[in-house]
């Protein structure tokens, strides 16, 4: 297989103009004979969908939750960046571009990346005309504010609930088109496979979660936006039924999956307490704007925080990173909490977290200002921890939270496989080895509403697709080869529950594949996932039928498919030499101990391609080419 | 160290739609109150499933209180007692040592169960496909400035823009009414200028749409806003109300 | 005519119906009590506020066609709320409890009505459809109360009144689409003092005649 990305020529600026102009077009009246299939309905699947479906295609959409507006995306907090400059401070297409790049330590795309930035301002006025209440100032007109790793305001809001009310546009956009009959809309369905006739993706067979019944379904083009994998790691600030099935059942059909290993630790979320806990919180990284890291100076201090004094407190990202302080990306955050708890000096219970405190912000700005901005979130700290941060620090720690990696895709958003298009979280185009806060939600809505609607436009048009329909033997086979596993791991009966699986699994990943990584470990955590896969499938129990509501059953499918996952994210870590971004090797850091990338040999996308069961799977290296930004080391001093 | 705590559990188990069901107990000993309510209840069913029994299947995802797929009433108020809570949010440290819960599923006839403590709210889906939304498509937009919105209207908008879409406002209504969900959502487009060029076609057919699908009537009996996990309060419902009248006597819609 | 079934018909609609009609009522017990007030002033007042209500002749007629179509409006539109609003959850729960929202005006609407419908059937058989002939209005209802069970059941009548009100009132301006986070409170205020003023104005009326004059 020959990986060709697709990059269109010319001056960066001009690349994506000129190459819509070059793609063909399916004319009005031709793309009602269409029939698209999109797996996901969070930002990237809603919006997908409901484009297409105006543009007069006829959608199937699919999703897991019992609503489309339940998708992931709905729990994003803090915002969306775009490049309007609105505050002018000099931002730009440019600026959004350099940073994105920058932040991502080199490892996306230049083309990728500039079209993204070039959308970014049509998303927003998109979300002001669908009615989503952004944060405005008192003029009338959008606030904006900073978010994580950026030097301008540029990230749009609502309150808390960015995601949310995204979502809830794309939504209602999806809801018109339902309501129009473009749509189809399937909820409470997974996706289990994907069918592939002729080398190109024809369709899909999901089971219907409340009847158990599989079902097959045709269609010209398949446009998966199944989110991220994170809950590889079992705890996740993900949902819970965030899942990578959907993706490796098409890696399993040829898909390439790129860069697995970069998976982003989120430096603010609330740390672990207990073993029996499900999912972790993120608390919006805005309120590092305001609030102060520290640990103490001396290791074992378990003083309250109050009686702590300024003397014998570090705060260690102050003093390490002066310009940017608290506000430095998150991957850089991360580690050095890590660093910290490392030494001994981290706080609470489980001395796995750091302060993150607001009381000089209080004293600076008064009480009010404080909970104006982020009282959401400080009463959902109190929720959960039934601490007040208004007195006493918050307590943080880093968790997983975002995937960079991806199925692969080209310059149209299209995977290995002819008429499988990936896009949001689920492809891992845009963010490199590091995503930018208020990031994903600019990439899932450009994907959806932006970029999509034309490529496919252009793969439509410019392909012979032969008639087919779900009668064909192809969509037999796929259903077969689900019924199979289903009942295969309905009828193992042994002895641990999927969930106890599914935690060894995750803290495997974490100890030996977590935000700093070395050979040795990896090859271990590599050896401990395959025993874990082996055991799981001589001695998983799940109860019910296959003929039912059944969420054990559910949870098996996707565990499962984590448990093979885990590994080729292991082996793309092993592979990639270097450190960049997410991907900490402790064998390659500069003196400071940051991370040291290898622009020589690493400089490159890792295309990994299924070589069958229990085989190595076979690595495709797309060379990234930087033109138009010169590879610096990240230095955020 | 974590306090915990036993616990009585009555839970409404219902094998199918069609199926009758019932009130099982279950014991849950030892659960520390630093857990959510969830999480108790994925203890039960790990140690159900270890014992070959069927767990509990009940609807979650985000456990953080925004996808508004969580949701049960507990002890006769749906997502538990605590105010502005959802139930993944409800932590066990409201509970006491040796208390009963009783756990049982919105209960309403435009809701019909799937399974123990799951139903079927696709009808909330079918309000917003009758109007919930502004007919703008794709790439129709104009900057997002041009219409400056006072600060004080896009936040009223968003206070009603916050529904999660749970559902506990029809779960609450001794009528079972979506009143408060309707009206949150034609609230926050009636609001803004966006919305205001459908603002009668959409009230008057979300309406027709939420009484086909046979919800209750408002009785003005206001436990739906006590219970609304994101606070959304009636004056929604009296702007929905407005909003239908305008409709229906001084516009064109029918 | 379409558009205006379809607009009353909704639930909505027929909210309406009930907040007008039943706003209609409030403003009929206001000027009732009033007029019934004229009792304190002795019997001669009090007939002569009577006839002179007789005296307007047809435009009392148009007022009690009026109130009788208010009624059926109220009461029939009232029923079929409370049909739908049961069947709308067929399967109740074995723990109810409430957030604090509701009242006993609020829960017991249906059956506060339902007794009122029932005391004022009572009422105009009492002191509408009679004989008047030779006698005066004040003699018919200082007769009537001379029994202490027509005492007992106005006294409780007005009390169930009053509950109706203290719910039915304020509901009416939510209904119509009054509600300001600045004025509900007073309206809200206003709603509790006025089912006082019909509980007590009403209700001592009766008590008075029996055994204060
Ligand atoms: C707590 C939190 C906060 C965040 N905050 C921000 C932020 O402030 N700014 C920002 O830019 N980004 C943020 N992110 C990241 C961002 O929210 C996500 O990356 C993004 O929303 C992903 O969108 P998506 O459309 O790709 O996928 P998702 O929203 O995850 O949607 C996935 C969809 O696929 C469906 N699906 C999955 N598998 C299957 C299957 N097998 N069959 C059928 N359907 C399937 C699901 O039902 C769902 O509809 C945050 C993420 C988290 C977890
Ligand atoms: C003097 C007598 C009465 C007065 C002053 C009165 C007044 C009111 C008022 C003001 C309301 C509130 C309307 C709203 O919520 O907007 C109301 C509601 C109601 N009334 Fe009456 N009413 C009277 C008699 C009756 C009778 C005889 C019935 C019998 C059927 C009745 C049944 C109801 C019901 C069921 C409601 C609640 C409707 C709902 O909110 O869904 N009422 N009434
Ligand atoms: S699980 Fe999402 S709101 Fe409770």
């Amino acid at each position: 297989m020959q990986l060709d990305a697709k990059i269109p020529g010319g001056p960066l600026a001009g690349k994506w103009d000129r190459y819509r102009f070059e793609l063909k077009l399916v004319s009005p009246a031709n793309k009602r004979k269409f029939k698209i299939i999109v797996v996901g309905t969070g930002l990237a699947g809603g919006s997908a969908s409901a484009s297409l479906a105006e543009l007069g295609y006829n959608v199937k959409t699919f999703c897991i939750q019992d609503s489309p507006r339940r998708a992931h995306s709905i729990a994003a907090q803090g915002g969306i960046n775009a490049a309007k400059n609105y505050t002018n401070e000099g931002d730009s297409i440019w600026r959004l571009f350099y940073d994105t790049v920058k932040g991502g330590d080199f490892r996306a795309r230049e083309a990728n990346v500039y079209r993204l930035a070039q959308v970014s301002n049509n998303i927003i006025d998109q979300c002001v005309a669908q009615g989503i209440p952004f944060a405005r100032d008192y003029g009338g007109l959008l606030a904006n504010r900073s978010f994580g790793g950026s030097q301008v305001q540029r990230t749009f809001y609502a309150r808390g609930q960015t995601g949310q009310q995204l979502l809830l546009g794309a939504y209602s956009a999806l809801m018109r088109q339902v309501g129009a009959g473009k749509v189809e809309m399937f909820p409470r369905r997974e996706m289990l496979d994907i069918v592939v006739i002729n080398g190109q993706a024809r369709g899909i067979v999901v089971r219907n979660l409340i009847t158990g019944k599989i079902e097959t379904h045709a269609s010209d083009a398949v446009v998966l936006c199944t989110g991220g994998y994170g809950n590889v790691f079992f705890l996740s600030t993900n949902a819970m039924s965030s899942n990578v099935t959907a993706a490796f059942r098409a890696y399993k059909k040829g898909a390439c999956f790129a860069n697995p290993c970069f998976t982003q630790i989120h430096p603010t979320c609330i740390p672990v307490h207990g073993s029996y806990q499900s999912k972790l919180t993120l608390m919006s990284e805005s309120l590092r704007n305001d609030g102060r890291v520290w640990v103490p100076k001396n290791p074992g201090d378990k003083r309250f925080p109050r009686q702590i004094p300024e003397s014998e407190r570090d705060y260690y990202l102050e003093n390490k990173y002066p310009s940017f302080g608290n506000l430095v990306p998150r991957d850089v955050a991360s580690r050095n909490s890590k660093e910290q708890c490392d030494m001994g000096k981290g706080v609470g219970e489980t001395g796995l977290a750091v302060y993150l405190d607001f009381e000089d912000a209080i004293k600076r700005h008064g009480r009010d200002v404080i909970e104006k901005k982020y009282g959401n979130l400080f009463q959902m700290y109190e929720k959960i921890t039934a601490q007040n941060p208004y007195e006493t620090p918050m307590m943080i720690y880093p968790a997983v939270h975002y995937a960079m990696g991806g199925l692969w895709v080209d310059y149209n958003l299209m995977s290995s496989i002819d008429g499988l298009f990936v896009l949001g979280e689920a492809n891992f185009s845009d963010h490199g080895a590091n995503r930018l806060g208020a990031s994903a939600l600019m990439q899932g809505l450009a994907d959806g509403y932006f970029v999509l609607p034309y490529t496919i436009g252009g793969y439509l048009a410019g392909t012979s697709l032969e008639k087919i329909t779900a009668g064909h033997p192809a969509f037999r086979e796929s259903v077969e080869i689900v019924n199979n596993s289903i009942e295969k791991l309905l009828s193992i009966n042994g002895k641990r529950t999927v969930d106890d699986f599914h935690r060894q699994l995750g803290h495997i990943m974490w100890d030996y594949c977590g935000m700093s990584r070395n050979d040795e470990g990896l090859k271990k955590g590599r050896k401990l996932i395959q025993q874990l896969g082996e055991e799981f499938w001589e001695n998983v129990l799940v109860p019910g039928s296959d003929k039912d509501f059944n969420q054990s059953l559910e949870r098996a499918g996707r565990v499962a498919d984590f448990l093979e996952f885990a590994e080729l994210l292991i082996i793309d870590a092993l592979a990639r030499k270097e450190s960049c971004g997410a991907h900490f090797n402790e064998a390659y850091q500069t003196k400071e101990n940051e991370a040291m990338r290898d622009d020589k040999n690493f400089c490159h996308v890792s295309a990994w391609e299924f070589a069958g069961k229990n085989k190595e799977p076979v690595f495709h290296k797309e060379e990234l080419k930087f033109e138009n930004v010169e590879l610096s080391q990240r230095s955020y001093k | 160290m974590t306090k915990t705590i036993n616990l009585t559990l009555k839970i409404w188990r219902q094998k199918g739609p069609e199926a009758k069901g019932k009130l099982e107990t279950y014991k849950a000993n030892d659960i520390p109150t630093d857990m959510s309510f969830l999480e108790m209840i994925d203890v039960v069913n790990e140690k159900l499933t270890l014992e070959g029994k069927e767990p509990v299947a009940f609807d979650h995802d985000c456990r953080e209180g925004i996808c508004g797929m969580c949701g049960t009433v507990v002890n006769g108020r749906p997502h538990g007692s605590e105010k502005g809570t959802t139930l993944c949010q409800l932590h066990m440290r409201h509970f006491s040592d040796n208390d009963t819960i009783v756990i049982e599923p919105w209960r309403s006839r435009a809701f019909p169960i799937i399974k123990d403590l799951v139903v079927d709210r696709s009808a909330l889906d079918k309000i917003i496909q009758a109007g919930g939304f502004i007919s703008v498509n794709t790439g129709n937009a104009q900057d997002a400035n041009a219409i400056p919105i006072p600060q004080e209207t896009a936040e009223l908008a968003m206070d009603a823009a916050a529904c999660i879409g749970c559902g506990a406002c029809v779960a609450a209504c001794p009528n079972a009414s979506a009143m408060l969900f309707l009206s949150a959502k034609v609230s926050q487009l009636a609001l803004l200028p966006q919305g205001k060029p459908e603002a009668a076609r959409r009230a008057v057919s979300m309406v027709r749409e939420m009484d086909r699908l046979g919800f209750g009537n408002c009785s003005n009996e206001t436990e739906c806003e006590a219970e609304c996990p994101k606070e959304i309060s009636i004056t929604n419902i009296a702007r929905l109300n407005r909003e239908f009248y305008k409709a229906g006597f001084f516009s064109s819609e029918k | 005519m379409n558009w205006l079934a379809g607009t009353l018909g909704s639930s909505i609609g027929k909210k309406l119906m009930m907040a007008l009609t039943g706003l209609g009522f409030c403003g009929f017990l206001a000027g009732h009590l009033a007029g019934n007030l004229t009792i304190y002033w002795g019997k001669n007042a009090f007939n002569s506020y009577a006839e002179h209500l007789h005296s307007l002749g047809p435009l009392i007629t148009l007022a009690e066609l009026g109130l009788l179509f208010f009624a059926l409006i109220h009461i029939l539109t009232g029923t079929t709320l409370f049909y739908q609003n049961l069947k709308a959850r067929p399967f109740r729960y074995s723990v109810n409890k409430n957030a604090g929202g509701r009242t006993i005006g609020s829960r017991t609407m249906p059956y506060t009505g339902f007794i009122l419908l029932s005391f004022i059937v009572l009422h105009l058989i009492n002191f509408h459809f009679v004989d008047k002939t030779g006698t005066t209005i004040y003699q018919i209802v200082h007769g009537a109360f001379a029994n202490p069970g027509y005492v007992a059941i106005y006294v409780f009548a007005m009390i169930v009144a009053a509950i109706h009100i203290s719910h039915g009132f304020w509901s009416v301006f939510q209904t119509l689409g009054a509600n300001h986070v600045k004025y509900m409170p007073f309206i809200k205020g206003v709603s509790i003092v006025f089912s006082l003023i019909v509980a007590l104005g009403f209700g001592f009326l009766p008590v008075y005649l029996a055994y204060m004059v």
